[in-house]
C-alpha cells in the first residue's frame, strides 16, 4: 500500500522551477531514500508533503489525504525533522516535550524520557545552551516521540556524532520492521545504501531514478585502477567505452567500469599492465553519475 | 485554538507583557498624581501659553477652550505619546512574532510540523495577544487609580469614565494589532514587519496632530486610527464613543481576518 503518492507535482518559485512534474510513491513499512544534489528539489518536495508549500500543479497525498487541504490530519501521524533545525532558544527539552504533547493532545513525557535516554540527551538544558548536535537530538526526539506512522527526515544526521547516527539508524530499522514508514533525504550516500530499501534520485527538480537498492547495486559501476607497464605503446591513447576515465596520474588510470568484468579482462589480455584492482559495485559512483546527469 | 500553541505563546510573552504592564502602571500612576496635584502651578504660567495650549490641543485632538481643569488634564495621561508607545509597542512586538518572527528565526518549521491548522495557530496567538493586552491595560487603570488616590476626590477621574477611556483604548489596540498581524503574515522578516507597522502608526499619529493645524490634514484625518481615540471627548461628554469604537474594532477585525486568510493560504519557507 502506498503511503505517499505524488503525481505530476510541480512547484514554481516565481519563474524558477523547484520541482517539475514529479511522480513518486512510497510504500508502507519501507525506508525510502531521497537523494539529489543541492537545489534539486528534495526539501521543496518534503515541504509540499507537509503542507508548508502549496503545489503549483499536480497532486501530493499522504495516507490518501491531500497534503494541502488535510495537512493538519496528516501531521497527527507524521514526524518531521530537518537537518537545519532551529528550536526556540528559551525552551528546555522538557518544555518542548510538554508543548508538543499539549499540541498533539497526548502525554508524551514517558516516551520522551525513554528517547532522551536512548540518544543520551539531558532534557533540562535550555536550547540556547545546547550544541548543534544536542539540538538535532531534541528535534529527533520531538519527531519520534508520538511513534508516527510516517517519519519524514530531511538530512537528519548532518550534525550528529557517529554514535548518535548509529542509534538513529537502529531506531529507524526497528520502526520499519514494525510497519512504520521512513522517507529519508540525505547527502550521505553510505547511510542511504546502508539503511534504505529503495532510493529516489532527483536532479533539477525531476525524478531521474526510483529503484530498489538491489537493483541499483546490479547497475552500479566498479572502480577500476590500472597501472600500465612503463614503455612505449603499453598505455592505449583512449579508454574503451566500458571504462569511464575519472583520473589519470602518470601511468595510473582510475576509472569507473560500466560494462562487465569479463569484457574488461578480455580487453586487457593483450595489453601490458603492471597491476589492476577492481572494486565491489560502487553505489556512490552511480549516484554521482545521476547527480552529474551522465548516462546511467 | 490549540493548547500547545497557547502554552508556547504564553511562556514566550508573559515576561515582556508584564514589563510593558509595569511600565504602563508606573506612567499612569505618575501622571494621575502629577496633573491634579500641580494643576494650579501649571495652569497659570504654562497652560495659558499659546505654545502649550497648542500642544495640548494636538495631543487631545480638540480645542480645550476654558474647560481645562485638573480632571480634563487627566485625560492627557491616556493620549500621552509615552502611553501610546507602551500600548502600541506591546502589540507590535507581540503580533509580529507569528508568522514573521518565527519564519525569520527558522523556528516556524517546528510549529508547522505540529498537527495544528494555520487558523488554529493564528487564533491561539490572537487569544494570548488579547489576554495580555487586557492585562497591560488593566495595569494602566490600576496605576491611574492608585496615583489618583492621593489627590482630592473632586480631581480624580471617575472609574466609569476611566472604563470608557480604556474601552476606547482597547479598540485602538484591536486596530493596531490587526494591522500588525496583517503585516506580519505578509512578511518573512520580523524587523521589516515591525518597521512597517511602526511607520504606519507614527504616520497616523502625526496626521492626527497635524489635523489640529492644517485644513488639508483635517480633511484626511479620518484616515488616522488615532482620530477615533478620544479620551478628552469622553471626559467632556461622559459618554461612550460608540461610533469611534465601532470604527476601530471594525478596522481591527477586517485587518485581522485579512491576515488570517493570507497566513492560511501562503507558502511558508524558512530556508
Amino acid at each position: 500500500m502506498s503511503l505517499i503518492t505524488i503525481e505530476q507535482l510541480t512547484k514554481r518559485y516565481g519563474s524558477r522551477l523547484g520541482i517539475d512534474r514529479l511522480d513518486l510513491t512510497v510504500s508502507e513499512g519501507t525506508v525510502h531514500g531521497f537523494l539529489g544534489p543541492n537545489g534539486s528539489g528534495k526539501t521543496t518536495t518534503i515541504r509540499v508533503l507537509l503542507g508548508f508549500l502549496r503545489a503549483s500543479a499536480g497532486r501530493a497525498s499522504v495516507f490518501g489525504l491531500d497534503c494541502w487541504s488535510a495537512s493538519r490530519l496528516i501531521k497527527s501521524e507524521v514526524g518531521y525533522v530537518s537537518g537545519d533545525l532551529r528550536l526556540h532558544t528559551w525552551m528546555t527539552g522538557r518544555t518542548a516535550l510538554q508543548i508538543v504533547g499539549q499540541a498533539r493532545g497526548r502525554d508524551l513525557a514517558q516516551k520522551g524520557a525513554e528517547l532522551a535516554d536512548y540518544f543520551g540527551l539531558e532534557m533540562t538544558v535550555k536550547v540556547v545552551r545546547m550544541s548543534r548536535g544536542m539540538r538535532q537530538k531534541l528535534g529527533l526526539i520531538l519527531a519520534l516521540v508520538h511513534e508516527p506512522k510516517l517519519l519524514i527526515l530531511d538530512e537528519p544526521t548532518t550534525s550528529l556524532d557517529p554514535l548518535a547516527q548509529e542509534r538513529l539508524y537502529d531506531h529507524l530499522r526497528t520502526m520499519a520492521r514494525n510497519g512504520h514508514t521512513v522517507f529519508f533525504s540525505s547527502h550521505v550516500l553510505s547511510e542511504v545504501e546502508d539503511l534504505c530499501d529503495r532510493v529516489a534520485i532527483l536532479r533539477a527538480g525531476q525524478l531521474v531514478a526510483d529503484e530498489t537498492i538491489e537493483r541499483l547495486r546490479e547497475r552500479a559501476p566498479r572502480t577500476v585502477t590500472i597501472r600500465w607497464k612503463p614503455g612505449e605503446n603499453a598505455e592505449p591513447p583512449t579508454p574503451p567505452g566500458m571504462l569511464d576515465l575519472r583520473r589519470k596520474i602518470g601511468r595510473v588510470w582510475e576509472c569507473d567500469l560500466t560494462g562487465k568484468v569479463t569484457d574488461l579482462l578480455a580487453w586487457l589480455a593483450d595489453r601490458s599492465i603492471e597491476d589492476i584492482e577492481i572494486s565491489r559495485p560502487n553505489l556512490e559512483s552511480l549516484f554521482r553519475q545521476y547527480y552529474r546527469g551522465g548516462d546511467t | 485554538m490549540n493548547r500547545g500553541v497557547l502554552l508556547k505563546s504564553i511562556r514566550e510573552v508573559w515576561l515582556a507583557s508584564l514589563l510593558f504592564g509595569l511600565g504602563f502602571f508606573v506612567f499612569e500612576a505618575l501622571l494621575a498624581f502629577v496633573f491634579p496635584t500641580f494643576f494650579n502651578e501649571m495652569a497659570g504660567p504654562l497652560l495659558n501659553l499659546p505654545f502649550f495650549r497648542n500642544i495640548i490641543r494636538a495631543l487631545l485632538g480638540a480645542e480645550v477652550g476654558d474647560s481645562l481643569g485638573p480632571k480634563v488634564l487627566g485625560s492627557l495621561a491616556w493620549v500621552h505619546p509615552i502611553a501610546l508607545i507602551i500600548v502600541a509597542g506591546h502589540e507590535i512586538v507581540f503580533c509580529t512574532r507569528v508568522p514573521a518572527g518565527e519564519v525569520d528565526r527558522g523556528t516556524m518549521d517546528v510549529l508547522l510540523a505540529l498537527p495544528v491548522s494555520r487558523w488554529q495557530m493564528y487564533v491561539s496567538e490572537t487569544i494570548v495577544w488579547l489576554g495580555t493586552g487586557v492585562v497591560v491595560l488593566i495595569m494602566g487603570v490600576v496605576g491611574c487609580l492608585l496615583g489618583g488616590s492621593s489627590v482630592a476626590p473632586e480631581n480624580r477621574t471617575e472609574l466609569s469614565l476611566l472604563v470608557c477611556i480604556v474601552a476606547n483604548l482597547f479598540c485602538l489596540y484591536l486596530a493596531v494589532g490587526g494591522l500588525a498581524f496583517l503585516v506580519s503574515t505578509l512578511s518573512d522578516r520580523r524587523g521589516r514587519a515591525i518597521a512597517v507597522v511602526f511607520a504606519l502608526v507614527l504616520s497616523s499619529y502625526f496626521l492626527n496632530v497635524l489635523a489640529q493645524y492644517s485644513h488639508i490634514a483635517e480633511k484626511i484625518a479620518f484616515l488616522s486610527i488615532l482620530h477615533y481615540y478620544k479620551p478628552f471627548a469622553i471626559m467632556q461628554n461622559s459618554g461612550w464613543p460608540a461610533k469611534d469604537m465601532l470604527v476601530l474594532a471594525g478596522c481591527g477585525a477586517v485587518l485581522w481576518t485579512a491576515g488570517g486568510i493570507i497566513f492560511a493560504r501562503r507558502d511558508i519557507c524558512t530556508s
